[in-house]
């Protein structure tokens, strides 16, 4: 059971909460991968599920660009061919879908690895592949499942910096599930956080922060 | 001669090879993802041609697509003609027989990619046809490879159920294993030692492929 409401604003939303309180259920209601029972889900003015009116997009349809927390990159696939996948036709100048895929891993100073399978990427190339993967089918909205857990401390400092730069280049809304403190406040805007599947609190993260630390003391 | 038998095996193995491997991979995806009821009887209809003595599986499509069959009498009646004792028939009593090898490596190999992959895919706006394509049937493609060299060799070695069906006319329907048969009985020792020798070649080259495909497979 899940009942969920807030709104995702510009910039990074932070869902925040131990595991099982609904994060990457909430982020799989939004992708469209679960149907929830009851409720409704906009993006961009975009109903994606409705179920006063039974209204429900299918996944395809969904402008959502998914980053999983083991980031799913397709093994059989380079780094390039793995961005290009998503990329719907050629662009402006006549640029084929691998010349963009070359732009996007470019954009996250990881062209170097563009000819490379994943399980020949480190830990950090392959959350930036996974990102630009995700940022390159123009997605309405992203979602990012707990993207800095599999990498070491240094790595995710420097990540983090890039998702805010991302988020900045693009200038969607993302949603960002973590159950990490530091990166909640390094983020967020706005953060979430949820329990046992429902809001308890919502608010820049030092209001929301300040008052979860009261209320444990 | 060993090239008629030879020449025949190939054309039957051939032409149930490409039927083995595509209907194949159609049940096997089709229990793979389906969620239906009767899937697994459907599953074990499938299969029983592995476990049946081929005598039995050849008798059942002797009542089927017989002369005087459910399916082969009104064919039979309408345009006097009966796929029984023709190459045909040895192709349909291979396919037959050798489909439950293709159907179960095929429904393995699909099962056994992370679904994953395929919502990624669809996040990503690709069908379930594209996906299928483009991210499944690559990532299950050794054990697919591995069914169809599986279900190769049993359809080459096929004996029983030809037997029944298409019987044993050289020439028309005497494939290698059928010759084999023929020749040990009439005493042609010789022709029965070469023919025997091309199927264990060609066997052991199949079952060494089998198994370079399936162990260096990497599980995604």
């Amino acid at each position: 059971m899940l009942d969920v409401v807030f709104d995702a604003a510009e910039g990074i939303t932070i869902l925040f909460g131990q595991s099982g309180s609904g994060k990457t259920t909430t982020l799989r209601a939004i992708a469209g991968i679960i149907t929830p029972d009851s409720g409704r889900i906009s993006v961009a003015d975009e109903v994606y599920f409705d179920s006063t009116n039974s209204a429900n997009l299918s996944i395809q349809k969904r402008r959502v660009g998914y980053v999983f927390q083991d980031y799913a990159l397709f093994p059989h696939m380079t780094a390039e061919q793995n961005v290009a996948y998503g990329i719907k036709e050629n662009g402006a100048h006549g640029a084929s879908r691998l010349e963009r895929a070359r732009e996007m891993l470019a954009a996250f100073k990881i062209d170097h690895v563009r000819h490379r399978f994943p399980q020949n990427m480190s830990g950090g190339e392959q959350q930036r592949t996974a990102l630009a993967r995700a940022l390159a089918s123009n997605p309405a909205i992203v979602l990012l499942d707990e993207p800095l857990s599999a990498v070491d401390a240094e790595t995710r400092a420097l990540l983090l910096d890039e998702v805010v730069q991302a988020q900045e280049r693009v200038k969607v809304p993302f949603i960002y599930v973590t159950h990490n403190t530091t990166e909640a406040i390094r983020l967020g805007a706005q953060v979430v956080v949820l329990h046992h599947g429902n809001v308890k609190r919502a608010g820049p993260p030092s209001d929301v922060f300040n008052s979860l630390g009261t209320e444990r003391s | 001669m060993i090239w008629e038998p030879l020449k025949l095996s190939f054309l039957v193995v051939t032409v149930s090879t490409v039927i083995i491997a595509a209907l194949g991979l159609a049940v096997g995806l089709l229990l793979a993802k389906g969620r239906f009821h009767g899937q697994e009887l459907l599953a074990s209809f499938f299969t029983l041609p592995l476990v049946l003595p081929p005598t039995v599986s050849g008798y059942y499509l002797i009542v089927l697509l017989g002369r005087h069959g459910l399916i082969g009498g009104p064919i039979y009646n309408l345009t006097g003609w009966s796929v029984a004792f023709t190459w045909q028939a040895a192709v349909i009593a291979a396919v037959v027989l050798a489909l439950p090898l293709m159907v179960l490596s095929a429904r393995a190999a699909i099962e056994s990619v992370n679904p994953q992959f395929e919502i990624a895919s669809y996040t990503l706006g690709k069908s379930w046809l594209a996906t299928f394509f483009f991210v499944t049937l690559p990532l299950a493609r050794r054990g697919i490879l591995a069914g169809i060299v599986l279900s190769f060799t049993r359809a080459l070695g096929e004996f029983g159920a030809t037997f029944m069906l298409a019987g044993n006319i050289p020439g028309k329907t005497q494939t290698m294993p059928l010759a084999i048969y023929e020749a040990v009985i009439s005493g042609e020792d010789k022709r029965a030692q070469v023919l025997a020798l091309i199927l264990t070649g060609v066997s052991v080259v199949a079952v060494y492929l089998t198994s370079k495909l399936t162990k260096g497979a990497i599980r995604y």
